[in-house]
């Protein structure tokens, strides 16, 4: 006993390594920067001395021709690595490092730099891949979590209001709850895919890799940590609305939940390089499905059950499905004529195809609620469609599932390009985009 | 700009070592006598829960390894949840006796979070030592809030439970690889960048 506590003593006196393995702390090229003139050589510096791999240091140009030297330690600082680069010419590099640091750990990373252009993304370096069909469904089940916890509180708060049922108020917050655990787990998830895709590491490597630069320097990533850490912050004042029984601290959880769906609009593809605009609608078109599909599935999951709540919050939600997916419908077209340069894009490309699939369920979906707001609504009180009605309810709400399915396949995918302005000066007619593309 | 890793470990070590200090406190004076002013009672639970939302910010801005990232998205979750599990025990909100469990449960969850993203052996290094010491405090540890769990007036189990979160939060107070107070010894570190 005493041996082991002079070991322990010892071991915590006595001076150790860093914390964990080597991290990266400095690049030469910085990440992401944009080079006047070609760098002679790519310096990295870590918090710690490191071992140089022999494929320590490789970069690629755009064709995936290595242009770099084989990398060497630093002779003054063994915390640095370098290797040299042969002459530049105008493009867009990739870096990918690998080293073992002093816990015998093996840290991988992958970084991106520009000479005279810019710098892509990390998502598009050279190697990167994606998205595969993984992350469709992860980000189909991201909707879906927002549809839960955003729709959720929207139907609590502006169909059923007031005070509930016990046992419907601990419906609701089972139902909330599971969409805010849902919003905080896929969105790891669905962030650790996408550095994969950068990465392109074995699993066991990819434990160890750098996820910095994809966190801090792509919009995925930065949308990452603001709605990771928002949502962390909704988790926290749902379960002390619960606590508590302030409805004040609902509001709150709702209106941040409501902003932090912009981040999925930040990162998509509507804000690639067409300004703020189709940025604001995709986050009005997301808002108003996510808050119109979590508002069906609330009827079904947290009212039906209340035989005296549910007739007035059918009613209710018939009243503001109506503008909701006004503006879905308002919000959509207005992207779609973004997206699409040219209307035959619709049916030649892929991702008109894809679009047109949704438009076609979306157009169901509309029919069915007509349906329950024309035809059901006024007839709420005869037992048969009272009767019929729970699997009529389920019945759109699947639909309206499956749509965001399509949806995360689209924003998952590249819109079709904008026919270049040389083409077109040169032509003087507006070519077919996919035709520019090739 | 990002603080030095080992200083948020100390901040994080000074909020667990209030939170110990506060069982160590009820334990020593008993339960009746602590709770007289019932705001006491959620005093260490709100700890626990505040510091699982605190430990976010760490999970999104050290992501220098995905290891790394999801045990500090391991340890914010299961702190958010055993505080928020006491807080509805305390409150009244929560009545199953299962709930007791969740402490117990994340205490195991924890230290199997140390132990998994360590892959070195004890005396590789500090860094090692320390996750291993952390690690099978939090596992072995979870033996008193289980005990506590079933028999919540025991002496032994309220210490030991109390002292569980002093030693981890004393561990966590040797995370000084470069710290001034003590200097930078160590040459495998590289040279001396504060």
């Amino acid at each position: 006993m005493r041996r082991l506590g002079v070991l322990i003593l010892l071991a915590l006196a006595l001076p150790g390594t860093a914390w964990a393995h080597a991290t990266l702390e400095q690049t030469s090229p910085k990440i992401g920067q944009r080079l006047a003139v070609s760098p002679r050589m790519v310096t990295l510096t870590f918090d710690q001395s490191v071992r140089v791999l022999s494929n320590g240091i490789q970069v690629f140009d755009a064709k995936g021709r290595i242009v770099s030297g084989p990398p060497r330690a630093s002779l003054s600082d063994p915390r640095v690595i370098v290797a040299p680069l042969r002459r530049l010419p105008k493009g867009a590099y990739t870096v990918r490092w690998a080293t073992i640091s002093n816990d015998s750990h093996v840290g991988r990373g992958v970084f991106t730099f520009g000479v005279r252009v810019k710098a892509p993304p990390i998502n598009q370096a050279y190697g990167a891949s994606g998205p595969t069909t993984s992350e469709h469904i992860v980000r189909w089940l991201y909707f879906v979590s927002l549809a839960l916890l955003t729709g959720g509180l929207g139907f609590r708060l502006l169909v059923l209001r007031g005070p509930l049922a016990p046992a419907t108020e601990r419906r609701f917050y089972r139902v909330t709850g599971i969409g805010v655990v849902a919003a905080l787990e896929v969105g790891i998830v669905a962030f650790l895919l996408r550095a994969e895709d950068a990465l392109q590491l074995p699993f066991t490597a990819f434990l160890y890799g750098d996820l910095s630069p994809f966190a801090h320097t792509t919009r995925l990533g930065q949308a990452f940590v603001a709605m990771e850490l928002g949502f962390a912050v909704v988790a926290a004042l749902l379960f002390l609305a619960w606590l508590t029984g302030r409805g004040g601290l609902l509001w709150l959880a709702f209106v941040l939940s409501l902003g932090l769906g912009s981040g999925l609009s930040l990162a998509s593809h509507q804000s690639d390089d067409r300004g703020w605009l189709p940025s604001f609608a995709d986050w009005v078109h997301l808002s108003a499905a996510t808050l119109w599909i979590g508002g069906l599935l609330s009827l079904g999951l947290v009212v039906w059950n209340d035989r005296q709540l549910r007739r007035t919050a059918f009613w209710r939600f018939s009243e503001i499905a109506g503008p909701l997916v006004a503006l879905v419908v308002a919000a959509g077209v207005y992207m779609s004529f973004k997206r699409f340069p040219a209307p035959h894009d619709l049916w030649d490309v892929g991702y008109g195809q894809l679009l047109l699939v949704k438009l076609g369920l979306v157009s169901l979906a509309l029919s069915w609620g007509a349906f329950h707001h024309l035809v059901v609504r006024p007839r709420l009180d005869r037992p048969a469609v009272a009767r019929h009605l729970p699997r009529s309810l389920a019945g759109e709400a699947t639909v309206a599932v499956a749509i965001l399915l399509l949806a995360a396949i689209l924003v998952d995918s590249k819109p079709p390009a904008k026919p270049s302005n040389t083409v077109l000066q040169g032509s003087g007619s507006a070519l077919p985009s996919a035709v520019v593309r090739k | 700009m990002q603080p030095p890793s080992e200083h948020v470990h100390w901040l994080f070590a000074t909020g667990i070592l209030f939170l110990g200090l506060l069982l160590l406190s009820e334990a020593i004076v008993g339960r009746d006598v602590w709770r007289r002013r019932p705001w006491r009672a959620y005093l260490w639970p709100s700890l626990l829960f505040g510091l699982g939302v605190f430990m976010w910010p760490v999970m999104v801005f050290f992501t220098n390894s995905t290891v790394h990232m999801l045990a500090h998205s391991a340890w914010a979750q299961t702190m958010m949840v055993a505080g928020a599990a006491e807080l509805g025990l305390v409150s009244g909100k929560l009545r199953g006796e299962w709930w007791k469990l969740a402490v117990p449960v994340a205490f195991a969850v924890s230290g199997a979070a140390f132990l998994i993203h360590e892959a070195n052996p004890w005396f590789y290094a500090r860094s090692a030592f320390v996750h291993h010491v952390c690690g099978w405090t939090l596992l072995v540890g979870a033996l008193f809030p289980l005990g506590a769990a079933f028999k919540p007036r025991s002496w032994v189990f309220n210490t030991g439970f109390a002292l569980v979160f002093v030693a981890v939060a004393v561990a966590l107070y040797t995370s000084r690889d470069v710290a001034p107070i003590f200097g930078h010894l160590n040459t495998s570190a590289g040279v001396a960048h504060r």
